[in-house]
């Protein structure tokens, strides 16, 4: 029966001088084994700090299309022009689209003045200090959690000159922040502020 | 039932640990030249230990793993295995935790003197008129402060002849481009110039603050009005 044999003869090796090379694997082997799990750790930390950067660059480039459509409305292209605007947007900002972008339609068709405008930076909003909190304005209130995961402020600063029929050019600042919210994975436009 | 164990153990994990852990060093790294071609030489060094392995099995139907008279080789695989994945680790921690972490920092870093060099360049007060100009110097490279000092001493003069003061708080701040080096952010203020005589005026005004890392630490390269149109 070598079966047996081999069983008792490993038995009395291993209560012998085997010990000392098994507690010595075992614990490299538990080294291991953390070492394998700190690694796992870190590996997730590392791709939602990846993934974050790489929303926030998205969410900095839906901002900067939609400001380059809002600054560029011209009378030949402002219908179409509304219609990306509003499917660039979500929430209240887009179900009272209509109603707050409507004179403005008017006026740049009355007006019949040609616009030509530049995004001049766009970046990721860290600080922000409201100036006129004190006079009572309630501070605009950010995206219901079930329609967006979350919302992130960019500030765009752009210029555009129009050149409106029989009148000389003007030039117009806009130093914008944008709520920039997550739908789906898809970032879009939720709330439109001028900094004044 | 122990010797599958051990086999399982020591002939099957030990190895493909080993392995995985030079793979997710390469990762690490984001695969440079010279560890792909280390990895592939030590990755073909454990492919050929294990078919040894399972020759010699065929041959002496007995493994690293079960072989009872040589505890030693069993600890050199396990230690191979284990220092493969300890490095794994701190190469990890090298470069995926202390880079997010330096990340973080400096993009509060960098806005926070932004909006320091941002606000002095704006403000002025006749009584002191040199206070802000140095303060915004302070946080300057040592070429671009003296560039600034000059640029903004003919304007002073003026200022102080006309008894104005400026004064600019910040509203916005944000970071455009953050990289290990160098870095861009954009501030927006309220400056309010008030005069003797007249009622002040107020204007938001919005600057490009660059900075690049000196040394260690974040200097402000250059300002300069984002609206130059």
């Amino acid at each position: 029966m070598p079966e047996t044999d081999q069983v008792t003869q490993s038995q009395g090796r291993r209560t012998g001088m085997v010990s000392g090379f098994g507690i010595a694997s075992a614990v490299l082997a538990l080294a291991a084994v953390v070492a394998a799990a700190v690694i796992a750790v870190m590996w997730s930390g590392h791709r939602a700090a990846a993934s974050e950067r790489s929303y926030q660059a998205r969410s900095m480039q839906a901002a900067a299309e939609w400001t380059g459509v809002l600054i560029n409305m011209n009378t030949d292209n402002v219908e179409a022009s509304l219609v990306t605007l509003r499917d660039g947007t979500v929430g209240e900002l887009n179900s009272g689209f209509d109603a707050s972008i409507a004179p403005y339609r008017e006026v740049v068709k009355t007006l019949r003045s040609r616009t030509t405008g530049r995004v001049e930076s766009v970046s990721i909003e860290e600080f922000h200090r409201d100036l006129d909190s004190q006079s009572g304005r309630r501070p605009p209130e950010s995206l219901a959690p079930e329609l967006a995961d979350r919302t992130d402020t960019v500030l765009v600063v752009a210029t555009s000159v129009s050149e409106n029929a029989g009148a000389k050019p003007t030039t117009v600042r806009w130093n914008l922040r944008l709520g920039v919210s997550d739908v789906d994975g898809k970032p879009m436009i939720s709330r439109l502020e001028s900094v004044r | 039932m122990r010797n599958l164990a051990r086999v399982l153990a020591f002939d099957v994990a030990a190895p493909l640990a080993a392995i995985s852990a030079l793979l997710i060093i390469g990762v690490m790294l984001e695969w440079p030249l010279w560890w792909v071609s280390v990895c592939s030489i030590l990755c073909l060094l454990i492919v050929e230990a294990v078919l040894v392995n399972a020759v010699l099995y065929r041959r002496d139907s007995v493994t690293v793993g079960t072989d009872d008279d040589k505890p030693g080789l069993r600890l050199a695989v396990v230690g191979v295995a284990s220092a493969a994945l300890l490095s794994a680790a701190a190469i990890g921690y090298n470069s995926w935790v202390q880079p997010d972490r330096v990340f973080t920092a400096d993009s509060a870093d960098v806005v926070r003197i932004a909006t320091e060099v941002a606000e002095a360049t704006a403000t002025f007060t006749p009584s002191d008129p040199n206070s802000s100009i140095e303060r915004a110097a302070s946080l300057m490279v040592p070429e671009r402060a003296e560039a600034f000092k000059a640029q903004f001493g003919s304007a002073t003069a003026d200022m102080v002849k006309r008894n104005m003061s400026a004064q600019a708080i910040t509203m916005s701040a944000g970071l455009e481009t953050l990289g290990p080096s160098s870095a861009s952010v954009a501030v927006l203020m309220r400056g309010t110039q008030s005069a003797p005589g007249q009622d002040p005026s107020s204007a938001v005004l919005s600057l490009r603050v660059a900075l690049s890392r000196e040394s260690g630490s974040w200097r402000v390269v250059d300002v300069s009005p984002i609206n130059a149109r």
